[in-house]
């Protein structure tokens, strides 16, 4: 059963250019299915729309963004609800209790001059009514804290005093507090050392496993795939061009791009010759006509250049978009 | 036996931090001695706030050391005074840094620094020879039409990190300081760079110091490699002996720390995270001894000797 779905989702970046428009489109007709229970990993290099493929899917669409076409949709009680149709006050209401987001820079979601016990209060006040201060909000919370393994003290801690390890595990806590269906978690590693990296992983893992809910987690860092995703989705230049299970990803990839990425991934114990893609990864404001990938790709052919791959379904559950394996093209 | 290029014998920093009456002396780079071959990949790899940076600065010249001695080429460097052997040294050891966006100001063409490096260092007028110029990019892949009258903006990273490793070229240096070069390059792109630096010192016999946080890239593309915690070396010897069969606890704890891009080398124990910075910069004895499984009560009060062992040198009292 999926829990979120996109259908044809276009946004893009319209810049004004000495009264000429410019359209960035760093999210291209993307489907997108995620499942209840499930560790959706999105892997891609930056500027790849990565970023802004979840922020549309969080609803955080503000200009110069812009939703050009296709839906985003929460199923919330046996029903699949289109974000866009709903207004500012119901999506505040399911922000944070339905579905949450853990962003890159932990800084910025914890006020830097108020203890981390108010960043607790304001999230929850906000949601829900506390008439029993002690028994509403101070249990919980740090029932919450011990429960992820993080000390109680730390709510009578200004942010600045907390290390970046733990300030990142306290977003995850503060995301997590009011138990989402859906947490989208946005590079959450990428600032920290090798060793909190793993702690973060964990802490993720753990909240994961004891909520049952939906992680959709963004990396460039493929280790960090390979651990906690249970499938992956690849994504180019605006598109999705391939999607299996993660064994598969990294086992049996289709897509010349994952091929590449997947085989040029250095790993200790094997000094092995590793080459790179050729050439480098293209704009988004004129990618190339055709599959985004055809000018860096060995194998393409005129069909590459006239028209664009369409990601369906090659081997059971393993999607990917790629001429080298079917036929089917997306209709423009 | 190739020669000495750089020799680093008990460099140490102490910066002092906090306001004018809590002073806190914090030894960031805590007695630190290696040496770098001639056509050597040299690894000095640690966690943020390892020092490893401290170290690569007090040899470009960009810190001055609290103690300890840097001979290159024979030659300490730490009391050269005439500006004409600095510049000898500047040309013969250069330094790329992390993001490349940030090297090149956005306003002026890339080519103006290529023409800049070879007038300052070599005295060369770009009207007089552009050869120079040319064989550098030639070595990183590029031609000169690829530059050509284009600003940052108009390369990707990785793109960039190439044209800083041909300005860095020019003046045909001996080594090459990379600190963190290929962090802020695309992961696609990454593994070009890296095998440039192969390349390197294959053709040219050309030593880099690789700084880095990505054991994986490390082992990849060095010889020898150092791992550095909280301003110490704590094991130091060819980067198969180090990463294959680590000794030291923290190399352990490290290592089994990587998410290897592998999905059949899952993380299958669980991690204890505590102890504070600040505290292990203050630990008398082994920094590691708040963290480490096998401490022993002589490691938080003794100070560590080196040990070698199997060709390794390890500052672990479990090896003496």
């Amino acid at each position: 059963m999926s829990v979120l779905n996109t259908e044809g989702l276009k946004a893009y970046y319209i810049i004004d250019v000495l009264g000429e428009k410019r359209y960035v489109r760093a999210v291209d007709d993307v489907d997108l299915e995620i499942r209840e229970n499930e560790i959706y990993g999105i892997a891609g290099e930056s500027g790849c729309g990565k970023t802004t493929l979840i922020k549309t899917l969080f609803g955080m669409v503000e200009p110069p963004l812009n939703v050009m076409d296709g839906k985003v949709k929460y199923k919330m009680n046996a029903e699949y609800a289109d974000i866009f149709a709903m207004d500012n006050k119901r999506m505040r209401e399911i922000r944070w209790e339905y579905i949450s987001y853990i962003p890159q820079g932990s800084m910025s979601v914890l006020n830097p001059v108020q203890k981390v016990r108010y960043s607790f209060e304001h999230f929850i006040k906000a949601h829900r009514r506390i008439r029993n201060k002690e028994e509403e909000f101070i249990k919980p919370v740090e029932r919450h804290l011990q429960a992820l393994g993080l000390p109680v003290q730390i709510l009578d801690s200004y942010p600045h005093q907390l290390s970046g390890g733990m300030r990142q595990r306290v977003t995850v806590a503060l995301a997590t507090v009011l138990q989402p269906k859906i947490i989208i978690a946005d590079e959450p590693t990428t600032a920290l050392d090798v060793v909190m990296q793993r702690g973060v992983i964990q802490l993720l893992k753990d909240v994961q496993s004891s909520l049952k809910n939906t992680i959709i987690m963004v990396t460039h860092d493929m280790g960090i795939h390979a651990n906690i995703a249970d499938r992956i989705g690849i994504m180019y230049a605006g598109k999705m061009i391939e999607e299996a299970s993660t064994e598969e990803i990294f086992g049996n990839p289709l897509h010349p791009y994952t091929q590449y990425l997947i085989g040029s991934l250095p790993k200790i114990g094997d000094k092995s010759y590793k080459t790179s893609a050729p050439g480098a990864p293209p704009s988004l404001i004129n990618p190339p006509e055709g599959c985004r990938f055809y000018p860096r790709c060995d194998r393409a052919t005129d069909e590459c250049k006239a028209a664009i791959p369409k990601l369906v379904e090659i081997e059971p559950g393993h999607k990917a978009a790629c001429f080298l394996y079917s036929g089917v093209k997306e209709d423009e | 036996m190739s020669s000495k290029l750089i020799e680093v014998n008990g460099l140490t920093k102490v910066f002092r931090v906090g306001s004018l009456f809590s002073r806190v002396r914090l030894t960031a780079v805590d007695n630190v001695s290696f040496d770098i071959k001639d056509a050597d990949i040299y690894t000095l790899a640690g966690e943020s706030g390892s020092g490893k940076t401290t170290v690569s600065r007090i040899i470009l010249g960009l810190l001055e050391a609290s103690e300890g001695e840097i001979l290159y080429k024979g030659k300490n460097i730490m009391n050269i005074k005439s500006e004409r052997e600095k510049k000898e040294f500047r040309k013969d050891v250069q330094a790329i840094f992390q993001n490349p966006f940030e090297t090149f100001n956005p306003l002026r063409t890339v080519e103006n620094y290529l023409y800049e490096t070879q007038k300052n260092f070599l005295g060369v007028d770009a009207s007089d020879s552009i050869d120079g110029i040319e064989q550098a990019l030639t070595a990183v892949g590029l031609t000169l039409d690829d530059v050509k009258e284009k600003y940052p903006s108009e390369f990707s990273g990785g793109q960039l990190q190439r044209i800083s490793i041909a300005r860095a070229l020019i003046t045909q240096p001996s080594l090459l300081i990379a600190d963190e070069p290929v962090s802020m390059v695309d992961a696609s792109l990454r593994m070009s760079i890296v095998n440039l630096f192969k390349e390197l010192k294959d053709r040219y016999g050309l030593s880099v110091l690789y700084i880095t946080h990505d054991l994986a890239t490390a082992y990849y593309v060095s010889d020898k490699i150092a791992i550095m915690f909280r301003g110490n070396i704590v094991e130091k010897g060819s980067v198969e002996k180090v990463l294959d069969s680590p000794k030291h606890p923290y190399t352990k704890m490290l290592k089994e720390s990587i998410a290897q891009p592998d999905p059949r080398d899952k993380w299958d124990s669980r991690v204890d995270l505590h102890l504070t910075e600040r505290e292990e910069y203050m630990l008398k004895g082994c920094k590691f001894a708040g963290r480490c499984p096998h401490v022993m009560e002589r490691c938080r009060t003794e100070e560590i000797p080196d040990f070698d062992i199997d060709g390794v040198t390890v500052k672990c009292l479990l090896y003496q």
